[in-house]
């Protein structure tokens, strides 16, 4: 009778702790998708493993902050996407399509973000000022130091879709 | 057959010419007769721009389309014969119902406002919460919601079969007189890619063609900048989420109306806690008359949404970062804008009605007439 009721208790537990699961918050990720090799689903920790940079720049409200993260190339190479040697014929006609949580879209094309392209950076960001982005802003963001207006600076990153432009 | 002509004598060229030409209208007559849809043609302002998909297999032709418009204001679809999707959706209202939430054939009320439906051939993904991907997968839920339409599309293609209007109709669109939930859903997405509203003032603005008030340009100015007092720059940066020729961006924001919201909008679909409260920041194309507005229609006027905008912003964690810490005073927590500017924004906002759009007949309820 009690190891019945013993695996009613246990049951009851999986049960519960299952319900628990399936309702709870997914962890926010950026999945790198599309034209690639391997697709990635990227945790904030996962960006570890890659060389850290840090940029001070100043924010559209002036304030000088210190923005810590990876190479956005550095990713994309990761997920087999055609940079460096490849980076030629068709694959010049593909783009890097940056989604939004709040659906905004950037794009920035291979070239721009290739260093045997370019000597500028576009950074994958997930710190600033030694503190991990704030809701709205992270958990992913780019900074393109490169560009003037911020407008591509985008915040609270969910996607990057490498995608071929189709006319 | 160039190389020909010129050795035949010039009254057999004439009679071959004649053939040709007997010939051609002959195919062209059987080109009618091929009961092959025409193509509809869609015709909308440069500046919307191109940026929409047409599924493949749901091109627009002028038989779906106005199949699609037979049933937009067919009430056979729903479980009673009560309601049809023209029923939230009136025209006049630029296709809302001037209800906070809308009553289904249950008599229970639906659990958010009812959209405006215009400019949908440039909307990516559809509701408040925009969980549908297409104009094909969104009829489904109205339809099929026991506090909306609350039928099946089984019985729906069980009561349309059994018309005698429509297994013609659908022939004539699809051609196959045997009506499918499929073909249901496609024929209404062609009907609502047609909404297009792009002869409000603002367009004809745009075009060069109407010369708004000095009022209605202050308001524009507003509108589209954000306040900028260390430059002596007065605006409500409305434009930020609101702003291109077609007043809609497709953007998703918490709004800052509860600081702990009971509807979480797309929070309860995502589970990501970064999208609680976060819903489509609407079009404000025709915004004048789709009174009541937010998800929940909770203001009844559009004084009480600017002055929302203006004062009564809820912190929260997730409350947009476009609107935080946006004021028109040095150090203002809140926009601060003054009675004067509110009714300037107003009168912008005004110049968005598009009479042409509301008024146009092939929107219209096309049985109307005989229903009377």
């Amino acid at each position: 009778m009690r190891n019945i009721r013993n695996i009613g208790y246990r049951l009851l537990i999986l049960f519960l702790s299952i319900s628990l699961l399936s309702h709870a918050q997914n962890t926010a990720t950026l999945s790198i998708s599309g034209e690639v090799l391997t697709p990635l689903e990227l945790k904030k920790e996962d960006l570890a493993s890659y060389k850290q940079q840090t940029y001070k720049t100043k924010g559209k409200e002036g304030k000088e902050h210190e923005y810590k993260g990876v190479a956005l190339v550095e990713v994309l190479e990761k997920a087999g996407v055609t940079l460096g040697g490849k980076l030629r014929g068709e694959n010049l006609a593909k783009a890097v399509l940056v989604k939004a949580a709040d659906g905004y879209e950037v794009v920035y094309s291979l070239p721009e973000l290739d260093p045997e392209f370019t000597t500028n950076v576009v950074l994958l960001v997930t710190e600033k000022d030694g503190a991990p982005l704030p809701t709205g802003e992270g958990p992913f963001r780019l900074i393109a130091l490169q560009d003037k207006k911020q407008a591509r600076w985008i915040r609270e990153i969910r996607a990057i879709k490498v995608v071929f432009v189709k006319d | 057959m160039n190389h020909y002509t010129h050795i035949l004598p010039r009254i057999k060229r004439k009679w071959l010419l004649l053939c040709v030409a007997l010939l051609k209208v002959v195919l062209s007559a059987l080109k009618v007769d091929d009961g092959k849809p025409e193509p509809y043609p869609l015709v909308y302002p440069a500046n919307f721009g191109g940026r929409f998909t047409i599924p493949a297999d749901n091109p627009l032709t002028k038989e779906g389309v106005h199949l699609g418009r037979m049933l937009f204001y067919e009430k056979q679809l729903s479980a009673d014969n009560s309601l049809s999707c023209g029923s939230c959706h009136q025209q006049k209202l630029a296709f809302s119902d001037g209800r906070a939430l809308s009553v289904g054939v249950d008599k229970s009320l639906t659990s958010r406002n009812a959209m405006a439906l215009v400019n949908l051939l440039w909307v990516r993904n559809f509701f408040w919460d925009g969980r549908s991907a297409s104009l094909e997968d969104q009829a489904v839920f109205p339809m099929t919601n026991p506090h909306e339409m609350g039928q099946s599309l089984d019985e729906s293609v069980r009561k349309l079969q059994q018309t005698p209007v429509y297994p013609a109709l659908f022939k004539k669109a699809f051609g196959t007189a045997n009506i499918d939930a499929d073909k249901i859903r496609k024929a209404l997405a062609q009907f609502e890619r047609t909404l297009i509203s792009a002869d409000s003032p603002y367009d004809r603005y745009l075009a060069g063609t109407y010369q708004p008030t000095s009022q209605e340009l202050r308001g524009m100015t507003l509108f589209m900048e954000a306040p900028a007092p260390e430059r002596g720059m007065r605006g409500a940066n409305c434009g930020h989420c609101h702003g291109g020729p077609k007043t809609f961006k497709e953007l998703f924001h918490n709004n800052g109306l509860d600081a702990a919201p009971k509807d979480t909008g797309i929070e309860a679909i995502s589970h990501q806690a970064s999208d609680k409260g976060r819903f489509r920041v609407p079009t404000l194309r025709n915004i004048a008359l789709t009174a009541p507005y937010m998800h929940d229609g909770r203001f009844k006027t559009l004084e009480e949404v600017i002055d929302h905008y203006n004062e009564h912003l809820q912190e929260s964690a997730t409350l947009s970062t476009f609107l935080r810490g946006t004021s028109n005073e040095k150090g203002g927590k809140t926009l601060l804008l003054n009675a004067t500017e509110k009714a300037d924004i107003m009168a912008f906002l005004h110049m968005l009605t598009d009479t042409t759009f509301i008024n146009n007949p092939a929107f219209s309820d096309i049985n109307y007439s005989q229903k009377q």
